[in-house]
């Protein structure tokens, strides 16, 4: 079942442009904070799990993926899709809950998008990481090159199945891997409070499989880990468990209302000090390479692209009530 | 707990009544967390299946846990436990090992919150024998029931709608004393039809019957608030004596309906008086999707029950 091969570290793609993952953050943070406001004002739909203080980890993990590679994400997926490319508009007409969306407006937020190989976005803790471990395995049987990446929160190492698939992912070198975005609360809970210890890294070495930690909120640390473990894992290698360490500033879900969520002030500023878009500014090459004209202009068009998105949601048909009962059934090919 | 926060104060009643009651869950409420300590009210990781298989093991040895899912869907993680161990120890041990635990979680509700995680389960844990399975329709009985269940010799899962939480007389419903399990509630009266309505739906199809006997049309509103044990005399008594039947679930038609109905046609008398005059006002067999108007279409409403008592009237004798 394994497979012998010594993990051949081949070219690999091209560095990621350190500009173009700047953008992709700061387009996800306005793309949050707008479906935010959007979601009290009622015009998004179901619960938004917004991903501000994480951008980092989407942007620099999907640099590093093929088009080929398949991914799986979660509830708290909006970042992971934008990364990936997903189609923005049909992405916001989903949230919407309209019928031209990514799924009909079926899904809101628990997305999947074939064009962009992203399998699914689980609502449901845990469940991606087998998922994402029988498409590598798909790789594994057809000879492909291609890579499974599944993205999970800390708290997914609670569930039985994450483990378990840690083990065949070892036993079976598959080509998997697993980006863990270790903001240090599972819901309402602290990560210290229900786990032995902080760090998850021993975890998955426990079950053989190559662990990596890494500053989540420094995007090209993220990237070159993340290269790292896709190249390992196409060169036959195995698997990967990635612990990215971040921090969620605008909390961890909100529905009609803004997260009543309170937590330590000096937490919060620590990390709000650390915030991955000013940290990527701040730092080389993009020091050098952005004015603050330029970064203005970022934002400003990530701005008008949210708001192209929006009308073009917003311009989207209702799907009709019988449109329920369709995609229960898959029809014969 | 759950939705229906109550239920945190009947909880903290039956704490100090049985020091065997221990509380399990990702979240659990910090009142009952500060009066009876970390020991008997536990945190736990995302770990439901380990939650279930400790309830299981901690019943057998002496506590009485509760489990709190949270969400109905995730019932589906613990399917193992549940089944395959909490409803057959007693069985599989020849009647040594008592297995009294409770696993709470809510049902749907208008949240959107998708197909997986609005869901009424309930009806698949009626054919898996060994469980009790409670689904409260008032507030009332959400809080009565939970004092049942801390009773009950047995496990029980205990499923209530997020939608109970919207209804008044807070201080009657905490003073209701425990329900026991298998008694039907006959809520409203009258000979031209009989309504079975569960859950989060009892409360709309109770509006319905009163909006039908507005225009001259009575019918009967039970609601059998325990799915198992099931009060089959009193179901049957009712559509022996009007001769129609609708159910009104928030869950799919294939679920809890299906499963009394066959039940009810197992009596004597039932099959031959209710004929073919029989009518669904369920979740259709499909997931719930997100979109607001695709969910709404999911939903039993006064109007859908009605149009569906109507049609049943409509039937030849
Ligand atoms: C199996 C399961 N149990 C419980 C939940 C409810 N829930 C949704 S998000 C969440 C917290 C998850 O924390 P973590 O994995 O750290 O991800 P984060 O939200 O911090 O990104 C919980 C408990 C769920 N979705 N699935
Ligand atoms: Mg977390």
């Amino acid at each position: 079942m394994t497979m012998a091969v010594a993990p051949a570290r081949s070219a690999g793609p091209a560095a990621p442009d350190p500009v173009a993952m700047f953008t992709s953050m700061v387009l996800i943070r306005v793309f949050e904070e707008r479906m935010m406001e959007l979601r009290t004002a009622g015009e998004v739909i179901g619960p938004v799990h917004p991903y501000v203080g994480q951008e980092a980890i989407a942007v620099g993990v999907c640099a590093a993926m093929a088009p080929a590679d398949f991914l799986v994400s979660h509830y708290r997926g909006h970042g992971h899709a934008i990364a990936r490319g997903v189609d923005l508009d049909a992405l916001t007409a989903e949230l919407f809950g309209r019928a031209g969306g990514l799924c009909g407006g079926k899904a809101a937020a628990l997305i999947s998008d074939r064009r962009t190989n992203l399998l699914m976005s689980s609502g449901i803790v845990g469940a991606g990481v087998p998922v994402a471990a029988g498409a590598a395995m798909a790789a594994q049987v057809r000879g492909e090159p291609a890579v499974s990446v599944a993205f999970i929160g800390d708290g997914a190492l609670g569930s039985g199945v994450v483990h378990e698939t840690l083990t065949i992912a070892a036993v079976q070198r598959l080509p998997l891997v697993l980006v863990c975005e270790h903001n240090g609360y599972q819901a309402g809970n602290r990560t210290e409070e229900v786990y032995p210890e902080v760090s998850l890294l021993r975890l998955a070495e426990a079950h053989r499989v190559r662990a990596v930690g890494v500053d989540g909120n420094d995007v090209t640390a993220v990237a070159a880990a993340a290269r790292d473990a896709v190249e390992f894992a196409r060169g036959g290698g195995g698997a990967t468990f990635i612990e990215a360490q971040t921090y969620l500033t605008r909390f961890h879900l909100q529905f009609e209302r803004p997260s009543p969520e309170v937590r330590p002030a000096d937490e919060m500023a620590a990390w709000r000090a650390r915030d991955p878009i000013d940290t990527a500014r701040q730092s080389s090459p993009l020091r050098d390479r952005l004015s603050d004209a330029d970064v203005e202009t970022i934002w400003e068009q990530a701005r008008e692209r949210v708001e192209h998105a929006v009308e073009t949601a917003r311009s989207c048909a209702w799907p009709a009530p019988e449109d329920a009962a369709t995609h229960v059934w898959a029809e014969e090919s | 707990m759950n939705e229906v926060g109550l239920l945190d104060l009947v909880l903290e009643e039956e704490f100090t009544r049985d020091p065997n009651l221990v509380f399990l869950a990702t979240n659990s409420p910090a009142s009952l967390r500060r009066r009876f300590g970390s020991d008997r009210v536990r945190i736990c990781p995302i770990s439901e299946q380990a939650m279930t298989g400790m309830a299981v093991g901690a019943a057998m040895s002496g506590l009485r846990p509760i489990v709190d899912l949270n969400r109905a869907s995730f019932a589906m993680l613990v399917m193992d436990q549940l089944v395959n161990h909490a409803g057959r120890m007693h069985y599989l041990s020849g009647g040594q090992y008592r297995v009294p635990m409770i696993v709470t979680s809510a049902t749907r509700g208008r949240q959107q919150l998708g197909p997986q995680n609005e869901q009424c389960p309930y009806g698949i844990f009626m054919q898996t024998p060994g469980l009790a399975v409670v689904v409260p329709g008032s507030l009332r009985d959400a809080c009565a029931l939970l004092r049942g269940a801390t009773r009950w010799p047995g496990p029980v899962l205990y499923f209530v709608a997020p939608e109970l939480n919207r209804q008044r007389g807070l201080s009657a419903a905490l003073a209701a004393g425990p329900l026991p399990f298998g008694e039907a509630a006959h809520l409203r009266h009258g000979d031209a039809a009989t309504i079975v309505a569960i859950g989060g739906a009892v409360k709309v199809a109770a509006d319905a019957a009163d909006a039908l006997a507005a225009d001259g049309v009575h019918c009967d509103v039970l609601d059998p608030r325990t799915l198992v044990p099931l009060d089959t005399a009193a179901l049957a008594a009712s559509v022996r004596r009007t001769g129609r039947l609708v159910f009104v679930d928030d869950g799919p038609r294939s679920g809890a309906p299906a499963q009394i109905l066959s039940r009810l046609l197992d009596e004597p008398g039932v099959a031959v008086a209710v004929g073919g005059r029989i009518g669904f006002v369920c979740q259709p067999d499909v997931p719930v999707p997100s979109s607001p108007p695709l969910e709404e279409a999911m939903w039993p409403t006064e109007g859908r029950i009605r149009a569906e008592v109507q049609r049943v009237l409509g039937e030849p004798e």
